[in-house]
């Protein structure tokens, strides 16, 4: 397991005796981008997120020094970000044109109905993902993206033991508004 | 004797994350065995329509070149954080808290019967600047989860018709007025060293009275109640062009990202920047009863006023033509001042950066001066000795 987020930002919190925002932000970009890159379906639109998340961690850290926790405070807004993204209509027009296009270029060894299909699939699921609850959404995302429990708890303030209890509701709402989207459609 | 797992146990224990005490449980107890193989099955298809998030080493940029481009919009961050500087604190903080609380007050719009015949409603005539302390507003527009709640909510209820564009360089006071659909006035004497033109903008506005009251509810202001009438009202929105005149050394509008707090930078960089704004008054039309006043109470009591100050501005204030610009309680001033033959009002900041601004209205264009220091009198000089 990859590590994602607390002990990294101590990392870089100790470098620099105060605030290490460089190693912080090579710490987390490639996990942050990979995760707002599946999340919006456009590597574009991910990038630009992505740095946007960082921003509005570096004004908040200018803000408030002492922040606690950023690695998790990232994550947090980054998969915020994605789920508005995914909510703006028209960016998802655009999205799912692009996320296509990106799925036939980097999946040449499926045919090509077979990649549109499982596209198709990922888009219905982002858009359950923008439909749920947020906190439910940052649940899934942060668990199927690999992150620990731990790492979980950490982003979402969340208590660690809380976390399995909350993914067993998440996964059920999941499914519930999965199937409903797939009726409608 | 230690009871069944749990289900939230059983998840753990799938995902590899179960205390070895309950761990011991699972391996020993064929009831909880069965129980998660149950849960396995359940969550398989959610596994399976989840697993395209599953890390993989596929390209992406490279974290340094992304610190390149992180680093390079935090170096222009602090070069046009005079576009936040003046846009942002004397016209776009000023102007967006004016907005909101426009919007605030827009989209809870009391109506007992949605009539569907409009009612020109509003339109800038004259300008009142309220104090208000910002803690509410900052809530509803910052990182927490009330901005995203509010976010949401002016997201699912606006229907943009006409987007604004990037603002437009114009080469001449004429070329901006035919741009603009007005007569862009210049001070006599002056030469600008930019004119831009920024394009209209056309949206509506559909509340939906039980997000926004939830909205209120989770800003611990749920003793504000919205009327239950006001659910499903429809608010349109027409912003007309407006031009921005630029005289001195100034940043190019448009071209900064999410502002910091650079203003020494730029302070010392754009030192003589001082700016013109003008539009003609945004038009409002909603339902031929809406309550504005009670709207607007509701509104002002948000931003932290008392009910008693907001009841009594709002029974003095003429809704539909006066233009509420909020300032903060504690870190502006403001006066009264003669300019171009109307009464206007001049807002001088007295926080970490001096900042002015003077904004009036005259026949039917709103006008704002703003900029860096003290010299406030510079501003009245200018509006003048327009034409």
């Amino acid at each position: 397991m990859k590590k994602h987020k607390t002990e990294i930002t101590e990392t870089a919190r100790t470098e620099s005796g105060s605030w290490g925002f460089e190693a912080l932000f090579l710490e987390h970009w490639t996990s942050v981008y990979r995760i707002l890159q599946r999340l919006v379906g456009d590597p574009e639109e991910a990038e630009d997120l992505a740095l946007e998340a960082f921003l509005r961690l570096y004004r908040n850290n200018q803000k408030q020094p002492e922040v606690q926790n950023a690695g998790g405070w990232l994550y947090q807004v980054a998969t915020r970000l994605g789920l508005n993204s995914i909510r703006d209509w028209k960016r998802r027009e655009q999205y799912e044109l692009t996320a296509g296009r990106f799925a036939l270029e980097e999946t040449a060894q499926l045919s090509p109905a077979d990649i549109l299909a499982q596209e198709e699939e990922h888009q219905q699921v982002r858009l359950v993902l923008a439909r749920m609850n947020e906190r439910q959404s940052q649940l899934l995302i942060l668990r199927h993206s690999g992150f620990s429990y731990k790492e979980i708890a950490s982003a979402l303030n969340l208590a660690p033991a809380s976390i399995g209890p909350l993914l067993v509701r998440a996964e059920r709402e999941f499914g519930k508004k999965y199937r409903a989207l797939v009726q409608e459609e | 004797m230690r009871t069944h797992l749990t289900d939230g146990e059983l998840r753990a224990a799938l995902d590899g994350e179960l205390k070895s005490e309950q761990l011991h449980h699972l391996e020993t107890c064929t009831t909880c065995q069965t129980r998660r193989q149950q849960m396995q099955t359940m969550s398989s298809e959610t596994d399976r329509l989840l697993a395209f998030f599953k890390p993989a080493d596929e390209p992406g940029p490279a974290a340094r070149a992304a610190w390149a481009r992180f680093s390079q919009q935090i170096s222009q961050q602090q070069e046009y954080s005079m576009t936040r500087t003046w846009f942002s604190r004397p016209i776009v903080r000023f102007g967006t808290a004016a907005l909101l609380l426009l919007v605030l007050v827009l989209a809870f719009p009391g109506t007992r019967a949605l009539t569907g015949a409009l009612l020109n409603l509003f339109r800038v005539q004259q300008v009142q600047v309220v104090p208000v302390d910002f803690t509410g507003l900052e809530q509803l527009t910052g990182d927490g989860a009330l901005g995203n709640h509010f976010t949401e909510l002016i997201s699912d209820s606006v229907d943009m018709q006409q987007e604004p564009g990037e603002p437009a360089a114009a080469a001449s006071s004429e070329e901006a007025s035919q741009l603009a659909g007005f007569n862009v006035r210049i001070p006599a004497g002056m030469t600008p060293s930019q004119i831009n033109v920024t394009s209209s903008a056309a949206f509506s506005l559909t509340l939906d009275r039980t997000k926004a009251q939830a909205l209120l509810d989770e800003a611990g202001r749920s003793d504000l109640v919205l009327p239950a009438s006001v659910d499903g009202a429809e608010i349109s929105v027409d912003i007309p062009a407006s031009v921005s005149v630029a005289f001195g050394t100034c940043p190019r509008p448009g071209s900064g990202v999410s502002g910091n707090n650079e203003q020494s930078t730029t302070e010392g960089r754009y030192p003589d920047c001082v700016i013109l704004a003008q539009i003609p008054s945004p038009s409002v039309n909603a339902p031929a009863d809406l309550d504005i006043e009670a709207l607007a109470r509701i509104g002002l009591e948000f931003t932290g006023m008392s009910p008693e100050d907001a009841a009594s501005l709002t029974s003095t204030v003429n809704w539909t033509s006066t233009l509420l610009v909020p300032i903060p309680r504690n870190a502006a001033i403001h006066e009264q001042v003669s300019v171009d033959g109307v009464t206007g009002t001049l807002i001088q900041s007295t926080g970490e950066t001096s900042l002015f601004a003077l904004l009036w209205v005259k026949d039917g264009i709103i006008y704002t001066i703003s900029g860096l220091g003290t010299n406030s009198q510079r501003a009245v000089e200018m509006a003048n000795s327009l034409p």
